[in-house]
């Protein structure tokens, strides 16, 4: 059944979406990520403009992950304080980074940024998650105890002034740090068109080290307020947000998100990184790759507004 | 007094008409086929050709070359195409060089190497030797190929189709052409031109417009995230929050 998208302006295979969604928003409910940087390649595969692929799926990640916050609030793991912080931190971000994007795209650079940054970042941080959760399978396979961490309190993370009290997350640091993490995923939100959960999750655990069991519902809370910000400044600045798109996207991930977060329950977290970070590593290889490849034809049509 | 005997009048003359006038893009849209009938009247029985020219509203196209810098492809700086069509149709019973000469098909733009695609920002008017008005395109002696990229890419999108054979004579001085818009098509005001040639030079010619809209729920929606693009952005994101909730009350449930 194809179905006519009235911002996008062009005919897509509804079901496909809806299942495409579904997948997204296991994958979301299951690992706490938005899933934002697996959704945004396939789209554009499948003739969708890459600006409208972008910012309507940020709607879409507002969806997943409100679904799945609902379902671990009740397991009591949202630090809403920390995910506050942080939400502010990614406003503040996605103002800017939404700005920073018009310009990359007037430049024509916006391709190569955003084809650099998955590279960079997704690869990056799937390589050191997948040695690390590797590392911890390995060892409890043998039996052998959890390393401890050398520093329990390192200086560079306290020794910031306004310190708050996070009691869910068992911490007692200054604001700076989450803040700061929060407008740095802000701004990939808006270039990258994702919600941050592959950069907010790993830096919670090994940077602010906080409760492992709050830290997916946490980021998914502070995903909701950065990627539902994006929208808006996406349909109101660019116009680019499909809420027919969206809804069939969105659809599919509810559903998937809630089984997603249940099956969570049943893997170890460490066996659950290992298979995030193999995904994010590939993702990220497979967009930078991209770049040594020679194009087929050297001319393209430049993304964005002939203004 | 006698009577003048007139002759016969020796102008050649074409009339053509769409088998639709309106093309409605619905949730169903999937491209549309469109006829043009018309019909040739030759009094003087010399050799005639039919070409009919099928241009859709004019849209910015903006282009990059990719560049190799140390390995890595990566975009030049994008230039801006003005005067091109969004859709461009050219349809006739035999090659177009063969109907015309260079400068005539040049002079109304028919055949997708003869369409005024230029950009502005790239050519500056110079006076030089005491010659006013000289054309310097920064793109340099690229310039031809950036031209033929930006027909290649439309060609590709289905978007401007050159056919040779696109006019067919169905009965004598009958003839049908197909329009096929595709999905891609852009929305608004086209502009249908039937051509009657005779010996290289245009003898008679015909206008039709042609208008794809938005209609229904499609119209609705374009015309909310246009109008109001601020409020339509807020709508989208309580449907998205609305849904992640029933969801998670239904998931509750069961």
């Amino acid at each position: 059944m194809d179905l006519y998208l009235p911002i996008a302006e062009v005919s897509v295979n509804a079901p496909l979406l809806v299942a495409l969604g579904c997948l997204v928003g296991f994958m979301s409910g299951m690992f706490g990520i938005g899933g934002g940087f697996l959704m945004a390649p396939v789209l554009v595969f499948m003739g969708v403009p890459p600006a409208v692929a972008v910012a309507s799926q940020a709607n879409h990640v507002v969806a997943s992950s409100a679904s799945s916050v609902i379902a671990y609030s009740r397991m009591g793991s949202v630090d809403w304080r920390m995910g506050g912080v942080m939400a502010a931190g990614g406003v503040l971000g996605a103002v800017f980074g939404v700005e920073v994007f018009r310009v990359l795209r007037l430049l024509g650079q916006a391709d190569l940024v955003v084809a650099l940054s998955y590279f960079l970042f997704l690869g990056v941080i799937g390589a050191l998650m997948l040695v690390e959760s590797l590392q911890a399978v390995v060892r409890r396979r043998r039996g052998e105890a959890a390393k401890r961490r050398r520093v329990r309190h390192p200086r560079w993370l306290y020794a910031w002034p306004l310190r708050l009290r996070f009691p869910r997350s068992r911490l007692y640091i200054s604001v700076i740090p989450p803040f700061a993490l929060g407008a740095f995923a802000g701004v990939l939100s808006a270039i990258m068109g994702v919600g941050g959960g592959f950069i907010l999750v790993p830096a919670m655990i090994y940077m602010l080290r906080m409760r492992a069991s709050v830290v997916v519902g946490t980021s998914l809370f502070q995903i909701i307020v950065t990627t539902g910000v994006t929208t808006i400044l996406q349909a109101g600045r660019n116009q680019t947000v499909d809420i027919l798109l969206s809804g069939l996207l969105l659809f599919g991930g509810v559903l998937g998100a809630q089984l997603g977060a249940r099956a969570s329950t049943r893997f170890r977290p460490d066996s659950l990184r290992a298979i995030m970070a193999l995904i994010v590593l590939l993702v990220g290889l497979q967009m930078g790759l991209g770049l040594f490849v020679p194009p087929a034809d050297p001319f393209a049509f430049a993304p964005g507004p002939p203004r | 007094m006698t009577l003048l005997a007139l002759p016969p009048p020796d102008t050649a003359a074409v009339s053509a008409a769409l088998t639709e006038t309106r093309v409605e893009v619905t949730s169903g849209f999937r491209g549309a086929r469109i006829v043009l009938y018309g019909a040739v009247f030759n009094p003087s029985r010399r050799p005639s050709d039919v070409v009919v020219v099928v241009r859709g509203p004019e849209r910015p196209i903006r282009l990059v070359r990719k560049v190799r810098v140390a390995g890595v492809w990566l975009n030049s700086r994008p230039v801006v195409f003005e005067g091109a069509p969004g859709f461009y149709m050219a349809a006739s019973s035999r090659p177009l060089s063969q109907i015309a000469g260079f400068g005539v098909l040049r002079r109304s733009a028919i055949g997708v190497d003869h369409l005024r695609i230029e950009a502005p920002q790239e050519q500056r008017t110079i006076t030089s030797y005491g010659v006013r008005d000289v054309v310097v395109s920064r793109l340099g002696a690229d310039y031809l190929d950036w031209r033929r990229a930006v027909i290649r890419l439309m060609e590709g999108n289905d978007l401007y189709r050159v056919d040779p054979q696109g006019v067919r004579y169905v009965d004598r001085g009958l003839f049908r052409a197909e329009v096929d818009l595709p999905t891609e098509a852009p929305i608004g005001r086209y502009e249908t031109e039937v051509w009657l040639f005779q010996d290289g030079k245009p003898v008679a010619a015909r206008f039709r417009p042609l208008t794809v809209e938005k209609v229904g729920i499609e119209r609705t929606l374009y015309e909310f995230a246009h109008g109001l693009p601020w409020l339509y952005g807020f709508a989208c994101v309580l449907l998205a929050l609305a849904s992640g909730w029933v969801a998670s009350v239904l998931f509750r449930r069961s």
